[in-house]
């Protein structure tokens, strides 16, 4: 009887302290509850949901370090709201691509109940923070589709790599532009946009040239700037529209029906 | 005449083994976790009636995530302002408390933002990280004619760092048990 009341009191006790055993700010030893392939399992349960629908409701949002509040806040507002099919991250979890970083953000967006997916930031590839993120979200370059529109999501942080890494990824796209059997429209989503100091600017044209390749492309997402803003960056027609960090307490819904779309900027 | 000078050479000699002396490693210490590495074993010196101590360990981050396993550096100073005697051959140290740095080898990681940046544009090292910590410590004094050692010492401590502490300001969300972390050592006091 007292071993059992003993050892019911040093379970607790023990676990605690497991959670306390850290290596390394950059060990990139993953907790066992934190997610693995987010990206992919998400993206099963988003082309699920939008299946047979026409109209498309999508949350864009981004740049969470260092906003645990505000970021929880965010699940807490959008756990509240119907008919909103799915959210893409724009990346940047971390402010110093550490593993907590990556685990903490995963703790608070892993209750959101609608599915999201995540591109890789800047922030994101510093130290080893960019093989924990393949560990958690899969790929830094990827793509779904819903309904007719195909999401072709990149990593654009050109400048935290050297060139034996292509960023952004021509092969990538030109697969993507091969690929388009069950794609009308495309949207292109990135962290950081073309002329940005985070991009490969010596080909942002040829960028630009490539992607209007892919099918009917509708518009351009991105982050990384802090603000909400709508440009057409190569003037164009093509607009590239950017979200606002989360700790300015904002996101971008776009709705897209079957021959147009529209977006709000949303406060919560 | 030449009897002086012997003395003058051994003068000298003895001063200059009694500085080398000073600074032979007294102990070796084993550490495990506490955001330095896995495991962490080096030397290090006691003095100042034994209040101070500075260790210099040589650690292992085995392989996760990242591609390969990493080697640190970690300096570290601690201090325990008591010791109490519990018996003749066991004390404790109630408190110790001091910093370390902790230095990657890898070359992914840098001290000061490589060139390609625009100036100003990460302020901090991803290489070099410091550590503060509080502890506890017990001792136990060994029989000098059946053992390696003169004693022997087992800790805990509570330590963050300078990244942790940053992601906690203005983040209520963040408790103790995220950015604390623990670890456990043994010191063998060999002088």
């Amino acid at each position: 009887m007292f071993l059992r009341k003993y050892i019911l009191f040093t379970i607790p006790l023990f676990l605690t302290a497991c959670e306390l055993i850290d290596y390394h700010p950059y060990d990139g030893r993953l907790d066992s509850d934190t997610s693995r392939e987010i990206n992919s399992l998400n993206i099963e349960r988003i082309e699920k949901i939008c299946e047979g629908k026409d109209t498309i409701r999508f949350i864009f949002m981004g740049d969470t370090q260092r906003s645990y509040n505000e970021t929880e806040d965010f699940v807490k507002h959008v756990n509240q709201l119907d008919s909103i099919d799915f959210i893409i991250h724009g990346g940047d979890y971390t402010e110093f691509g550490l593993k907590k970083e990556f685990e903490w953000n995963d703790d608070i967006l892993s209750k959101l109940k609608i599915p999201y997916v995540g591109l890789i930031g800047n922030h994101d590839v510093i130290g080893n923070g960019d093989q924990v993120f393949r560990e958690i979200f899969g790929n830094e370059n990827f793509s779904f589709v819903v309904s007719d529109v195909k999401f072709v999501c990149l990593n654009t942080n050109a400048i935290e790599y050297d060139y034996s890494h292509p960023v952004p990824d021509f092969n990538f796209l030109k697969n993507e532009i091969a690929d388009s059997t069950r794609n009308k429209r495309t949207i292109v989503v990135m962290h950081a946009p073309p002329g940005n100091e985070q991009f490969d600017n010596n080909v942002k044209d040829v960028f630009q040239l490539y992607i209007k390749m892919l099918p009917s492309l509708m518009f351009c997402l991105h982050a990384h700037n802090h603000c909400v803003s709508a440009a057409d960056l190569f003037e164009d027609g093509i607009i590239y529209y950017g979200c606002a960090n989360i700790a300015k307490r904002s996101y971008l819904l776009f709705t897209l029906t079957p021959d147009n779309y529209l977006y709000e900027v949303v406060y919560f | 005449m030449l009897h002086a000078q012997e003395d003058k050479y051994t003068k000298r000699i003895q001063r200059y083994e009694n500085a080398w002396q000073r600074v032979i490693p007294r102990y070796t210490k084993v550490q495990f976790a506490g955001s330095m590495a896995m495991l962490s074993v080096g030397t290090g010196w006691n003095y100042y009636r034994n209040h101070w101590e500075t260790d210099m360990l040589l650690g292992i981050v085995p392989r996760n995530a990242n591609d390969h396993a990493n080697i640190t550096f970690t300096l570290k100073q601690n201090y325990f302002p008591w010791s109490i005697n519990l018996g003749e051959k066991v004390s404790f140290e109630p408190l110790s408390c001091g910093i370390y740095v902790n230095f990657l080898f890898d070359r992914d990681f840098w001290a000061k933002q490589p060139n390609k940046y625009p100036p100003g544009y990460y302020w901090f090292s991803t290489r070099i990280r410091n550590h503060i910590f509080i502890g506890e410590r017990i001792t136990l004094k060994l029989n000098p004619n059946s053992s390696w050692h003169k004693s022997i010492s087992l800790f805990y401590e509570l330590s963050t760092c300078d990244l942790y502490i940053i992601n906690t300001i203005g983040n209520s969300y963040l408790k103790p048990k995220d950015y604390l972390s623990l670890s456990f050592g043994v010191k063998l006091q060999i002088l």
